[in-house]
């Protein structure tokens, strides 16, 4: 489903990642790990598109087509979903507005027919139970006040709403108190299936708890340089990641 | 300097001695009323401008021929209408509720012009501004608008002012809202050639005790130059809600100035503007808290397109009576592109010591943050920029009372903003 090739990306002319391959296929779950600053929140806002990363090589391709002259926008549509690691506030646009918007412009750009406002309630209805959050949140302006926990469910039922085949989850159990956690993990989980797969990008093993993931990449200094299965996660927790540095 | 001569004929016309008088003081201070022009017009250069395109200041008066052809500009959705072309009221193509009174300076009934004379060029800021002093000089009736105590009207009065002269046109009017009364107004300005023209417009509102206004200001016309001066004077426990929108406009100059005179008034100052078409839009402001425990709140929010310029002055006065005064002020700017331009100005004068005051500004570009958020769900770059200048208007509509007007005024925003260009 995504196949990341050689990939150099660099924010104002300073290199970020230097050379990443990356392979995920449908019905799987990756793990992406790595200390601060190594780059794995630049390797999810590259894969969604964001202007502001420059790819100076290397490719990505998403079911088979090439990704680097779609913007972020046409990326949703063809079914990539970034839940942020810090949602943004908006002011004045309430969510629910907000996804209405969006569900029918995929849709349309789909060649369906928009929802009405019945079958959208239904739809929305649906997903809030998924993780537990309520109308009231969903009619005030986006994230705005909300608290984190709030922030990150709120990301978890777009995800649901928008449906994709691959979503990024972007240290998503940073802010989390262990409900919280397990809710927004549930909601995941819940929405795993055959055909979607799930590119977690976290510092802790914690998360990967509840995710539990089939394949574990260690990132540093731009780079993926060591891969395993969920045991490497433990691993990592125990003996740190000056572990890998030593070794290599 | 344009030519002043024509003046003294204008002064010579007159025939109401009360009228006379007050206008040959407006002549004798005109040269007086420039004298803080530069600073009050540090980025507005409007009578440069106009010296450049007209050549004199005076109005053409003669009686209009063919009404018919303006009977298009009569609002098809509105109960109420007001129609006024060149500064002259058009009783025939409108249709005001019955409860108010409309007339002519000339035709009030002598008990009513005691209270007119009490209130007219009394508080304009002829002094202060030489475009209203101009006015005052020119203008050729004053329309009168008395609305009896305890008169509330659920539907607003439209006014419709037609622009269709070669030479400067004159717009006067006073407002009489006596006690416990509750109305509303709208008023917009509609040049009908394609040829560049000069509106100068003054008003001056008089709230009696208890009384409420709403007033709403929507100001699009391409190839304009526009003065505006709103000068509005408060009594015991009443409320103004001044909202004011404007889009397009060679240059438009509003002057909002309030004075609450007494105890327990209220004022409110919403604007925003989204300025295209290589427009400049000046929004000065004043709020006068002359007594005590009286609140006065002001928001102005703006979105500046490509080679547009934006000009916001916002000046607070807290006179030494005005003890207990709530005072706020803010105002927001987006900047949609490299050369476009805002100068933006709060200020505060406190002479009271306890009094609650606030005031500041922002000038930002469109959150970029925001936008990847909203594209990263499928939303396409046009709408999403759409979204995000809609929402950030909305601060500002939501503070229209009547849900009716707030409708139509964020589907008027919506349709502007679509004309804008993001860079």
């Amino acid at each position: 489903m995504l196949e990341i090739k050689n990939l150099h990306a660099s924010i104002d002319d300073t290199k970020i990642l230097k050379g990443l391959n990356l392979n995920v296929n449908a019905g799987e779950v990756h793990a992406i790990m790595g200390p601060n600053g190594s780059g794995k929140s630049t390797l999810a806002s590259v894969i969604a598109g964001r202007e502001d990363y420059e790819v100076t090589d290397g490719e990505i391709n998403f079911s088979g087509n090439e990704l680097s002259d779609l913007g972020p926008d046409e990326r949703a549509r063809e079914g990539i979903f970034l839940a942020f690691q810090y949602p943004v506030e908006i002011p004045g646009v309430s969510t629910t507005n907000f996804m209405k918007t969006a569900v029918n412009q995929i849709r349309e750009s789909k060649g369906e027919k928009p929802l009405d406002a019945v079958a959208f309630l239904k739809l929305m209805k649906e997903k809030m139970k998924l993780v537990n959050i309520k109308q009231e949140l969903l009619s005030r302006s986006i994230n705005e006040g909300f608290s984190g926990g709030e922030k990150k469910r709120n990301e978890i039922f777009q995800m649901a709403m928008l449906d994709p085949k691959l979503s990024i989850l972007d240290e998503t159990d940073s802010g989390l108190d262990i409900d919280a956690l397990k809710i927004v993990s549930n909601g995941v989980n819940a929405l795993r299936n055959k055909d979607n797969a799930t590119v977690v990008v976290t510092h802790y093993q914690r998360l990967l708890d509840y995710i539990v993931p089939d394949y574990v990449h260690v990132l540093m200094d731009g780079r993926i340089v060591k891969s395993g299965d969920k045991t490497l996660a433990l691993e990592l927790e125990e003996k740190g990641y000056d572990w890998i540095k030593v070794k290599n | 300097m344009i030519d002043t001569i024509n003046l003294k004929k204008i002064l010579s016309e007159e025939k109401d001695n009360n009228i006379k008088q007050i206008k040959n003081a407006a002549h004798e201070g005109l040269e007086k009323s420039l004298d803080s022009y530069k600073e009050e017009y540090k980025y507005t250069p409007l009578l440069r401008k106009i010296e450049k395109e007209f050549e004199t200041l005076t109005p053409i008066n003669e009686p209009i021929q063919n009404l018919d052809i303006y009977s298009k500009y009569v609002p098809k959705n509105e109960k109420y209408y007001i129609l006024v072309i060149n500064g002259k009221y058009q009783e025939n193509l409108s249709n005001k509720p019955k409860e108010i009174q409309v007339v002519k300076f000339k035709d009030l009934k002598d008990q009513n012009k005691d209270q007119f004379l009490k209130t007219y060029s009394k508080h304009d800021d002829s002094k202060k501004d030489f475009f209203s002093s101009s006015n005052t000089i020119n203008h050729n009736e004053c329309l009168t608008f008395y609305i009896d105590k305890d008169t509330t009207l659920k539907e607003k009065i439209s006014i419709i002012n037609i622009i269709d002269s070669p030479n400067p046109t004159y717009f006067r009017k006073c407002f009489i809202i006596k006690k416990h009364s509750n109305i509303s107004f709208s008023e917009e300005f509609i040049n009908t050639s394609t040829k560049i023209s000069f509106s100068n417009s003054v008003t001056e509102l008089f709230l009696d005790e208890n009384a409420k206004l709403n007033y709403y200001s929507v100001q699009n016309m391409n190839k304009n130059f526009h003065y505006n001066s709103i000068n509005a004077f408060q009594k015991y426990n009443s409320i103004s809600n001044f909202h004011t929108y404007s889009f397009t406009g060679e240059i438009i100059r509003n002057n909002l100035n309030i004075k609450l005179e007494d105890k327990n008034c209220y004022a409110n100052m919403y604007g925003f503007y989204a300025i295209k078409k290589n427009s400049l839009i000046d929004n000065h402001t004043s709020v006068d808290h002359i007594d005590e425990n009286s609140i006065s709140n002001e928001h102005y929010k703006g979105i500046i397109d490509k080679g547009s310029n934006g000009v916001f002055n916002g000046k607070i006065f807290v006179r030494q009576k005005a003890q207990k005064t709530n005072a706020f002020q803010s105002n927001n700017n987006i900047l949609l592109s490299d050369d476009a331009k805002v100068n933006t100005k709060p200020q505060l004068e406190i002479w009271a010591d306890d009094v609650k005051c606030s005031h500041g500004c922002t000038v930002g570009q469109l959150d970029e943050d925001a936008l990847f958020y909203l594209m990263s769900r499928g939303i396409s770059k046009k709408d999403s920029i759409s979204l995000l200048l809609s929402a950030f208007s909305s601060e500002i509509t939501e503070k229209i009372e009547d849900e009716n007007i707030k409708e139509e005024y964020e589907a008027m925003i919506l349709k502007e903003l679509e004309g804008l260009n993001h860079e």
